[in-house]
């Protein structure tokens, strides 16, 4: 027999020990590596193509207050400016729904491909879009959730102007980092709510990155001390100050991953050093057979460390598997769309679940180290 | 016939080396379960906290924020005058038309920005809203950019102390006090003149109206007779219910409570169970005696259980005792409803805190149920068999 | 004193089987036991003396043949009736005491008579008497570990006796002890035997343990010599 043979025997000694281990060392970097992807995605949002050259303008006081439409021909004009397209929050209710399940704009249809580039939509589609003045594109996951198809027409009801309007699906996009939202015609929104003239945002394309900064800087001084000042700022820029309005939520998630980390390096190292003091007769006995310190210490660090191995393998290994293959947004029921696990999280799942070999293997080494060969053979039970 | 209790406890606590890890554990997740779902709590407490029931909250139809709401004046003209509506000593009409506007202002600790609600108020508006006090500076004059603030809110955002002023827009707004909401939405808001309002952030009409009826018993038939206006198309509802239904915001905080729970919880289970097991294996004789003694099996099944209930009920007290002191402090968050910035406390009731409790004790049972039965199973010649 | 047999036992048979193995514990023992007897079984190592008092007690079952006790062929009774059936009826008395660590002598010595119907009072009158009985009225509220090894074996007597059943067993109850120690234990058996009118069993190794009895019974690879 070897001694690496001899610890794996060890360590099987008591199966039932060994997976209760593994089990509970694989939930919880499961769970952990669940909550930071999920803490990711909510901190940093996933980046479309094309957002480098993308700047959104709402107005100052903020999101919810509406800018006037005669800023158009005034921001069409600044230098550097590609494409611009009104983007108007709908906020509509569809069917018999609670609330809102997806968000709705109105825009500019000619605009869509110049602004926000292209999606996975056929040609026939977007000129359809272009087209016709009540047509609306909707992403596959909302097309899916409600088993809309092409040429079905959908009835919602806004939250924010008193209309209900009908629209007919033309196309039904993916390849988007969010496949969900639904897009109409800026100008059927004005016709249908009788107010004409107020848009929700304005959404453009700049000529280069260079342009960016001197583009933003334009905008916001041409209607700085008019009755609508704005903001303007990059795609970027803009999602984060979406993910500043969270609040402590951030927190919230930060510290209970801690938590999480904590608890976990608890029961584990408990449940380890159990599994050493339950063979203490035996450290006593190879003890006396003459294995010094540092081989008991190799000894039982090279069981928790397997032990660990195993159950972090599981765990990282099961939630990336699960996060990668399955469907993420249905799981969710849409509240998240990417949960990408990254190799970062992953490397820091791996490191936890080793740290955590090492830190349960701790306790029991002290007291094996401490333990004299004769207390050693009494220790019945 | 059952094993004395204090024979569980105090094998509890014989092995405290053993059981405190997986007490703390179990005390961690409560811990975790509590605080997560107090949040959920207490946004659902500030909203149902709010309002009169004796006001009724007129909005336009199909509206879910206040802030996205219109009414018209001449809508509220001729609401003004209806028979329900009650009226002050003086004979005016108790109605205030309250303008209601999301701004976005820097937080104080400089991480970003949030929609807060600056709300138009009229004085009438204030007298229905007696929950609603000042506790610094004094109230704003009408006629002037003054804006008083929410202590919650001001303590969240910049430039919100007493003499500060707010930049938001074209306008300028000074502060000139300090409100308190006693716990109800009105936390979360900065109020100021309803017309100075409307001027500042150029609204024609007003966001909503609310209404005192003279009669609780008549507030359905004012309800009524507001609704059945086809063309202004707006909805009345009592205020307190509008205020109660404003808990969209809690719901994904409750998800997110109860996935970590059934996680976690399957963490604790697993390691209840190893303490249970390692306690089973090391008493393997003692319960050989039990038997011989003539205790039946399922006196030792239900020993083994109420062990392991009593250890996790430990780590299900801990837990909320950890969790108490988070109890009244103060958070904020983006709410779904208002879209805009919601403050709101932690709030453990003892109902919740029962819950935790609960919780605890299941994972006890789960995690001693298999121990219990191969404690049970165990042959009493072990009695005098086992080392 | 009453002659009739206490425990009857016929052609007792008990085979264990270890996967391919067998191993004859007993083969085909018949004995009888009169009721105040003080009975002692010596015998080599392995030659099924603890295998025979335990399925006289009640712990284990036989492979083949009777084993009456008070005239209830224990082996018919099922798990629950059994452990009733062993509070009411048997003391054990065990090699290594088995007194339950975290209750005191009085509470060890209460528990067999948490099982019946008596009240508080009467029982704490009775575990009073069971542990006057074995000298030890003072170690009352003494856990285990800070009893001596005899002192430990006495409570142990005491838990054994406190049910008042006709039938005491004890395997090896000074195995475990110094000498000193083991006659205070013995004389605690012979006591009941004397003023208690109990049928005691015991098994020992120790013929100076076994003078104690009032009579012995020899066992050689599973079988009587001289019964
Ligand atoms: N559970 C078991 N499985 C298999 N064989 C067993 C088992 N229990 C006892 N035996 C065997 O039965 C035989 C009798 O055992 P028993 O314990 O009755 O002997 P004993 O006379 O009490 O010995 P000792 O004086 O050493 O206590 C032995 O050979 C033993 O190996
Ligand atoms: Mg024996």
């Amino acid at each position: 027999m070897t001694i690496p043979a001899f610890i794996i025997k060890n360590a099987l000694r008591n199966k039932r020990r060994a997976a209760l281990s593994i089990l509970s060392v694989a939930v919880s970097l499961f769970l952990l590596v669940t909550l930071q992807v999920a803490l990711r995605e909510l901190t940093l949002p996933p980046e479309d193509v094309g957002a480098a050259l993308r700047v959104a303008v709402r107005n100052k006081i903020s999101l919810a207050n509406l800018l006037p439409a005669r800023q158009l021909p005034i921001i069409e004009r600044i230098p550097g400016v590609e494409s611009v397209t009104p983007f108007t929050w709908f906020g509509g209710k569809y069917k018999n729904e609670e609330g809102m399940t997806f968000a709705q704009f109105a825009m500019d249809a000619k605009k869509l491909r110049k602004v926000f580039g292209e999606a996975k939509m056929s040609e026939e589609e977007y000129v359809a879009f272009e087209n016709q003045r009540n047509a609306c594109i909707i992403g596959r996951i909302t097309a899916e959730k409600y088993r809309l198809k092409r040429g079905d027409r959908i009835t919602l009801e806004s939250t924010v102007y008193p209309v209900t309007m009908d629209f007919q699906i033309v196309g039904i996009y993916s390849g988007t980092v969010d496949d969900r939202n639904m897009l109409f015609h800026q100008e059927y929104l004005d016709e249908a709510s009788g107010l004409p003239g107020m848009v929700g945002m304005w959404w453009m394309k700049v000529t280069s990155a260079e342009a960016m900064p001197k583009v933003i800087q334009r905008i916001n001084d041409t209607f700085a001390n008019t009755s609508a000042e704005v903001r303007a700022e990059s795609e970027r820029a803009f999602q984060l100050s979406f993910i500043s309005m969270w609040g402590n939520i951030r927190i919230l998630v930060t510290s209970v991953s801690s938590v999480v980390v904590f608890t976990l390096v608890l029961v584990s190292a408990s449940t380890m050093s159990m599994a050493i003091r339950e063979r203490f007769r035996e450290l006593a006995i190879l003890k006396a057979l003459g294995f010094r310190r540092r081989e008991l210490f190799a000894f039982i660090l090279a069981e928790s460390f397997g032990l660990a191995a195993v159950g972090g393998l599981i765990g990282i290994g099961s939630a990336y598997l699960l996060y990668t293959y399955g469907d993420i947004s249905k799981l969710t029921s849409g509240v998240f769309v990417v949960f990408e696990v990254t190799p970062r999280i992953l490397a820091f799942a791996s490191l936890v679940a080793a740290s955590l070999g090492i830190l349960a293997s701790l306790l029991p080494s002290l007291a094996a180290a401490r333990m004299s060969v004769v207390e050693g053979l009494k220790t019945l039970d | 016939m059952a094993l004395p209790l204090k024979y569980n406890f105090r094998n509890v606590f014989v092995r405290w080396r053993a059981t405190l890890a997986t007490v703390t554990g179990i005390a961690l997740v409560v811990a975790v379960f509590v605080l997560v779902q107090s949040l959920a709590v207490g946004l659902e407490k500030a909203s149902q906290n709010t309002g009169d029931p004796r006001n009724v909250m007129v909005a336009r139809k199909g509206s879910t924020a206040e802030s996205s709401s219109q009414v018209t004046r001449e809508q509220s003209r001729n609401i003004l005058y209806l028979p329900e509506i009650a009226r002050d000593a003086r004979g005016r009409p108790l109605v205030s038309a309250d303008v209601v506007i999301l701004v976005n202002l820097p937080r104080r600790d400089g991480t970003g920005e949030a929609n807060v609600t600056v709300r138009g108020v009229t004085p009438m508006g204030m007298d229905l809203r007696p929950q609603v006090t000042l506790t610094h500076g004094r109230w704003f004059n009408p006629g002037r950019r003054e804006a008083v603030v929410s202590q919650k809110v001001a303590r969240r955002f910049a430039h919100c102390d007493v003499g500060g002023r707010i930049r938001t827009g074209g306008t300028e707004l000074t502060i000139v006090g300090w409100m308190d909401g006693d716990n109800s939405a009105f936390d979360s808001e900065v109020w100021m003149d309803a017309d100075e309002a409307r001027s500042a952030f150029d609204r024609d009409n007003y966001s909503s109206l609310l209404v005192r009826v003279a009669d609780t018993n008549q507030m359905a038939a004012l309800a009524k007779r507001i609704e059945s206006d086809k063309r202004a198309s707006l909805r009345a509802e009592p205020e307190i219910a509008y205020y109660s239904a404003q808990t969209r915001t809690a719901g994904p905080i409750r998800i997110l409570g109860n996935f970590l729970a059934t996680t976690m919880s399957i963490g604790a289970i697993f390691a209840a169970m190893n303490t249970m097991y390692a306690s089973v294996g090391a008493r393997t004789r003692e319960i050989g005696t039990l038997r011989v003694l003539g205790y039946r099996r399922r006196s030792v099944l239900l020993g083994f259980i109420i062990e392991g209930v009593i250890l996790a009920g430990l780590g299900g007290l801990l837990g909320c005792m950890l969790a108490l002191p988070m109890h009244g402090y103060s958070t904020g968050t983006l709410s779904f409803d208002s879209f805009s910035e919601v403050v709101f406390q932690f709030r453990i009731t003892p109902w919740l805190a029962a819950q935790g409790v609960i919780f605890a004790i299941a994972v006890g049972f789960l995690g001693s149920l298999l121990p219990a039965v191969r404690a049970a199973r165990l042959p009493v010649i072990s009695a005098l068999k086992a080392v | 004193m009453a002659t009739e047999p206490i425990v009857t036992i016929r052609n007792l048979t008990k085979v264990y089987a270890q996967g391919e193995i067998q191993v004859t514990a007993l083969h085909e023992v018949s004995l009888d036991i009169a009721a105040g007897e003080f009975m002692t079984l010596m015998g080599p190592s392995g030659s099924g003396k603890s295998t025979l008092l335990h399925i006289i007690a009640g712990i284990d079952r036989p492979t083949r043949g009777e084993c009456h006790v008070q005239g209830v062929d224990v082996a018919r009774l099922n798990e629950t009736e059994l452990a009733d059936w062993r509070n009411q009826n048997v003391g054990f008395v065990f090699q290594t005491f088995n007194l339950i660590p975290v209750l005191t002598a009085f509470e060890n010595v209460e528990l067999p008579l948490l099982l019946t119907q008596l009240g508080r009072k009467e029982r704490r009158r009775q575990v009073a008497a069971a542990l006057d009985l074995v000298g030890l009225a003072d170690r009352m509220h003494h856990l285990p570990k800070q009893l001596s090894g005899g002192q430990e074996q006495r409570v142990a007597i005491a838990r054994a006796l406190v049910t008042d059943p006709n039938l005491i067993v004890a395997d090896e109850p000074t195995g475990n002890l110094d000498a000193h120690s083991a006659e205070d234990v013995l004389r605690a058996l012979q006591a009941l035997r004397r003023d208690a009118g109990k049928t005691v069993i015991m098994v020992t190794h120790d013929p100076k343990a076994a003078a104690f009895g009032s009579r012995s019974v020899h066992l050689e690879k599973g079988e009587l010599t001289n019964a």
